[in-house]
């Protein structure tokens, strides 16, 4: 049994940002830490490296003062480590206690499973925590909850001597965070390591004892939970130099009329959504991972499917059912993961940006290769994407050039882009590129463009909007001018209902 | 100039040249031999069609192992329908739109059912060859058509096959369409990126009916023309040379990781195929071990084709 | 022994397989009335011999996320070796034994692919297939090879207690037995690991590599023993044995409750596979249809057990999708009242 659990000036960075510089605090046995910090604060990098998915540049990790050196995650298993994430690890078509003790069923030595052993060992593991299951049932038909506890059993079953949480409410209901935070609580009081991150107030207060918080990747806070409140919390969180860069923006203050009307719109991710996007103007979405977001992104580029509501564009009720026909109806996409959703990697960047206008650069059948190359042309120098010519594969840009080209692919001439939508734009890319991007984006907007930008970075869509949205399970919290708009209160927007 | 020499064509190029020299000398020069040419150029015809249709599939992420059997059962349908007399391009289109519609049925299920491609098209072989015994109770089926002989045997001037103009035909064709039309170039986007493509604004689905309708086809027209060359629909007819198509698109580059590839680097795989396969034949290699030699070929060229393309995966990640 | 753990060694589609097949059995011997004769009930048992042995080894592949489309030829190939060693003058012990020895070879072989060179299972054992289909032509110049060792064909003609032909008593067994195996063995539980979550699987410590290599040469050798069977029951190993062995093992395994995507089934459920499909073409021989119309039907059968899955596991999906929604939806309720 371990006591401590220490990260001491833990620093990792990824090309152009700075995931977590010389973060150092402890957690011990028989406590209930947390991490708390917003997107992009640095929470699931510090997860990854404790769990052994990835490596720190400096700083380690120390279990009773002795460095741990995970390769690989089974090491950090091994070493005593259980990270339960919010994917679930398991295989659905086997039953409750096979996966609670996987890789290890009790066996004789001829291998046969003692399956009287398996099933009382588990029944006993789930009745200690008094969970309403039974060892016997198939994972495949559970609750997301409760297969979460099966994992937590796992965990436990493990003798993890660390056991870390990363966002564990996200799915569940009332009843079911009851049950979970009983089951967290023991572990603690079966003097287990726990680490509880998340971004919801509420549940913090109400199991933890030691609160950490995150900022851009520094520790800014460490406090005992009993000592402190929400609003010292939230202060914490948030406050930050934005500097000059949007100060210096050249932004659109005309507004034209309504481009983009959507009317309680519902699918299976976001429920009753409306919202009014003008010519010129540019809406943010604001909230936490989880929020509904990009599923509400997708909704309105066609990308999955709706369930009832209205999208209007420019007066005109529109009924598509996929990409192509938003796209024939003037609305853009730049989707959130650049690379598995937006580009051809093993393409040209000539052949990416003139995807979505293979109909409009044709000579009778064929494609006419000059147009293309003006096209793309004209993209490659409108947006400065540095490359030395444009038949260089997209895959081997860097990050900013690339969503330069998924931006040149969405607002070529050819395309009469009315409505905009750009999920997480700047995610990747370096200090000096983003600048460029924020210029960039103001541009589409005095260009007659009704722009959506998501973006996790509380500053980032604070000043780069007129109008936010604010998300949170699926639906609009709140709805604020940038004017009387401030960092906390979108948080607390963002956090609402949790 | 120096990209070109060190590209994967230019090294099946040497492979083709270095092949040839090696069997005409084997063979004392008679793979060299006019006749022996025109049996070349002919058998390139067949596998040019099916690696047409194997190979585009392939670059959208597909296969399809189904183009032999319906490449025997539309030549079934073709000699058939000639013996009730019907005039001899009904029969062929019949024969084509059969094919055409057992390729809608790939399609439809790939895309609306879920299946893996290579198991819904292992399924239509079966049923196919099977469909095509049926038809005939087995027996083979003479061509008494003078124009479907014509099509199949004509020599023009003395030396070209027929058949191999109309192969030229459609390799330059494909070439064009894959290269030069909107459909070419949503099979290479589709191949490389499906989810991308689809947000961009291309329909995934549309392609690959498209890509099995005429891959169904083209085998359909590739059976009839063996057909027509053998003066006989009989059961084994293209049966055996559907992974000639197979293996002569991966030979020629197009990857099985799909979005990569043409029909420049196809042309190369067909000829190399075809002349590795005659070779044999004119070396007197006996024919189980020419099937033996065809089995490694396609599975060196598949181990070939996996390990380059997971090199060049690597570096791309590493940028 | 529960019900729950019953249904699953059967997988979830056992009974209406049954009633499809009893159903089928009917028709029939409506039209043939010999079909349900001991004779052709006998016929039935051997011909679920052969595809039954390459099935088990087949599942427990497909289970695991692999396939082996070469089976059919080794299957074949392990009844040539096994008739050529008699030939040489090996007694048919030793015989067998250098059949299933093959059959491990192809097993690693296919296993060096998949592992080392990571080809996809399946488009590496169809190369593979075509080699073995080559060299069985070439080793056999196209002839069947004679086993001409009475004591040898008992293996094929033998039954058990009268009426069980040995083949099929044989296949059952080995049924049991691998059954046994997935469903009480560690072994067992971790090739539905792999099946269901590779990555969850190693972590839990789980070699992927080893196990896969293990159901390679496993199948190989099983399929190598079907060879040899059906060569005792033929007296003669014949090159044209073979040729659907892969696809009808898939077809019936696949019937039986086996997800293609790996991670589902058992062998109760193939048993049933098996039993049907070869019911199916016992039956269509039955009323007097020539052996190529059982082609079109096996693909045919394949599409429907396919399609089949298909359907069921969306709409499993479907219902846990709208239970999700349904406890979200008055999660938020809730929350609003409150």
């Amino acid at each position: 049994m371990k006591n401590r659990l220490e990260f001491s000036n833990i620093t990792k960075a990824f090309p152009g940002i700075v995931a977590l510089s010389e973060v150092s605090f402890c957690a011990d046995s028989g406590h209930i830490t947390a991490l708390l910090g917003e997107n992009g604060a640095g929470k699931s990098t510090l997860l990854k490296i404790l769990s052994g998915d990835i490596k720190a540049d400096s700083g380690e990790v120390l279990l009773d003062g002795e460095a741990q050196n995970f390769k690989v995650p089974s090491d950090a298993l091994r070493g005593g480590i259980s990270v339960i994430y919010q994917e679930r690890q398991m295989v659905a078509s086997l039953s409750v206690m096979e996966n609670i003790f996987a890789g290890e069923l009790p066996h004789n030595k001829f291998g046969v499973i003692n399956y009287k052993k398996l099933r009382k060992e588990a029944q006993e593991l789930i009745d200690l925590f008094e969970l309403p299951l039974d060892a016997r049932m198939t994972v495949g038909r559970l609750s997301v909850a409760q297969q979460q506890m099966v994992e937590i059993m796992r965990a436990y079953r493990r003798n993890s001597d660390v056991i870390a949480f990363d966002e564990p409410t996200a799915s569940l209901a009332d009843t079911e965070i009851t049950i979970l935070f009983r089951l967290i609580k023991e572990l603690a009081r079966q003097g287990k390591i726990v680490i509880y991150v998340s971004h919801r107030m509420a549940e913090i207060f109400q199991i933890t004892d030691k609160i950490i918080v995150l900022k851009d990747g520094k520790k800014v806070a460490d406090f005992q939970t009993g000592e402190t409140d929400e609003p010292t919390l939230v202060k914490a969180m948030v406050g930050r130099e934005i500097g000059d860069t949007f100060n210096k923006l050249s932004r659109c203050t005309e507004r034209g009329d309504t481009v983009l009307e959507v009317k309680n719109l519902t699918t299976k991710k976001v429920t009753d959504i409306s919202l009014t996007l003008r010519s010129g103007e540019i809406v943010g979405l604001a909230g936490l991972v989880g929020a509904g977001r990009t599923e509400l992104a997708r909704a309105i580029f066609g990308a999955d499917k709706v369930e009832s509501g209205e999208i209007v564009i420019e007066g005109r009720s529109t009924r598509y059912k996929n990409p192509s026909g938003a796209l024939a109806c003037g609305v853009a996409l730049c989707p959130e993961d650049r690379k598995e959703e937006g580009l051809v990697l093993s393409r040209s960047i000539r052949q990416n940006i003139t995807v979505s206008v293979l109909s409009r650069i044709r000579k009778f059948i064929f494609l006419d290769n000059a147009k293309e190359k003006k096209l793309s042309d004209i993209a490659v120098e409108k947006y400065d994407i540095k490359t030395p010519s444009t038949g260089k594969l997209v895959g081997e840009l860097s990050g900013g050039n690339q969503q330069k080209v998924i931006l040149g692919r969405a607002t070529n001439e050819l395309m009469a882009t009315k409505v905009l939508i750009l999920d997480e734009p700047t995610k990747g890319i370096d200090v000096g590129s983003k600048a460029e991007i924020y210029q960039i984006i103001c541009d589409f907007a005095k260009s007659g463009m009704g722009v959506i930008v998501i973006s996790s970075e509380l500053p980032e869509v604070l000043n780069i909007s007129d109008t936010i949205y604010v998300m949170a399970n699926g639906k609009i919290t709140g709805v604020l001018s940038r004017e009387e708009a401030s960092e906390e209160h979108v948080l607390e927007l963002a956090m609402a209902g949790q | 100039m120096m990209t070109f020499l060190k590209s994967k064509n230019a090294i099946l190029l040497f492979f083709l040249i270095a092949l040839i020299v090696i069997f005409a000398a084997l063979s004392g020069g008679g793979t060299l031999r006019p006749s022996n040419i025109i049996n070349i150029l002919q058998s390139i015809t067949i596998v040019s069609l099916l690696t047409i249709g194997a190979g585009t599939l392939m670059i959208a992420g597909e296969i399809d192992l189904s183009l032999g059997g319906i490449g025997t059962m539309s030549s079934f349908v073709a000699a058939l329908l000639l013996k009730q007399g019907v005039p001899w391009f009904a029969a062929l289109v019949a024969a084509v739109a059969v094919g055409a519609f057992i390729g809608l049925i790939n399609g439809f299920l790939v895309n609306e059912l879920g299946f893996q491609s290579f198991i819904a098209t292992l399924a239509t072989a079966s049923i196919t060859t099977g469909a095509g015994y049926i038809f005939t109770s087995g027996l083979a089926v003479t061509i008494e058509d003078p124009t479907f002989r014509f099509i199949g045997n004509k020599l023009l001037f003395g030396y070209i096959p027929f058949s191999v103009l109309i192969a030229i035909i459609a390799l330059i064709v494909y070439a064009m369409l894959l290269n030069k039309t909107k459909f070419g170039r949503s099979v290479y986007l589709v191949g490389g990126n499906r989810v991308a493509a689809r947000l961009g604004g291309l329909k995934p689905k549309k392609v690959l009916y498209g890509l099995f309708i005429n891959a169904g086809a083209l085998a359909a027209l590739a059976g009839t023309l063996l057909a027509s060359k053998l003066l006989v629909a009989n059961t084994v007819g293209i049966t055996s040379s559907q992974f000639a198509g197979l293996t002569a698109a991966i030979l020629g580059g197009i990857s099985f990781g799909g979005g990569t590839g043409g029909m420049g680097g196809a042309i190369i795989g067909i000829m190399v195929l075809s002349c590795f396969n005659n070779g044999m034949t004119m070396v007197n290699i006996p024919p189980y071990w020419q099937t033996v030699a065809s089995g490694a070929l396609l599975l060196a060229a598949i181990t070939l084709d996996f390990v380059t393309t997971s090199r060049r995966n690597k570096s791309e990640v590493k940028a | 022994m529960n019900i729950s753990r019953l249904k699953r060694a059967f997988g979830s589609n056992y009974l209406a397989l049954i009633a499809v097949t009893a159903a089928v059995s009917l028709l029939f011997y409506i039209l043939n009335h010999d079909f349900l004769a001991l004779d052709n009930i006998k016929n039935i048992m051997n011909a679920m011999s052969f595809t039954g042995t390459i099935t088990v080894g087949m599942a427990l592949l497909l289970i695991a996320g692999e396939v082996d489309l070469a089976s059919g030829a080794e299957a074949c190939f392990g009844g040539i070796v096994c008739a050529i060693a008699i030939q040489a003058g090996l007694p048919w012990p030793l015989a067998l034994v250098a059949a299933l020895a093959f059959g491990a070879c192809c097993g690693f072989i296919n296993a060096f692919f998949v592992n080392v060179v990571h080809i996809m299972g399946f488009i590496c054992t169809l190369g593979i297939l075509g080699i073995y289909n080559g060299l069985v032509s070439v080793v056999t110049d196209n002839h069947p090879v004679p086993a001409y060792v009475p004591s040898f064909w008992k293996l094929g003609s033998a039954t058990v207690f009268g009426i069980f032909p040995l083949p099929f008593v044989i296949m059952v067994v080995l049924m049991v037995a691998y059954g046994l195996v997935l469903t009480r063995t560690n072994f067992g539980r971790n090739i539905f690991m792999i099946g269901g979550n590779r990555r969850a699987a190693r972590l839990c410590g789980i070699n992927p590599s080893r196990i896969v290599t293990a159901l390679y040469v496993n199948n190989g050798m099983l399929a190598a023993l079907a060879g040899v069977i059906l060569t005792a029951r033929m007296h003669n190993a014949s090159p044209m044995a073979a040729s659907t062995g892969a696809i009808d093992a898939i077809t019936a395994a696949v019937l039986g409750g086996i997800s293609f995507l790996g991670g589902v089934g058992g062998m109760g459920g193939c048993f049933i596979g098996i039993l049907l499909i070869t019911v199916f073409s016992a039956g269509l021989t039955a009323i007097g249809l020539p052996s190529y119309w059982q082609i079109v039907a096996q693909g045919a059968i394949l599409v429907f057990a396919l399609s089949a899955d298909f359907f069921n596991s969306k709409a499993r999906r479907k219902r846990l999708e709208r239970d999700e929604i349904k406890r979200r939806r008055e999660f938020a309720r809730n929350k609003e009242e409150s």
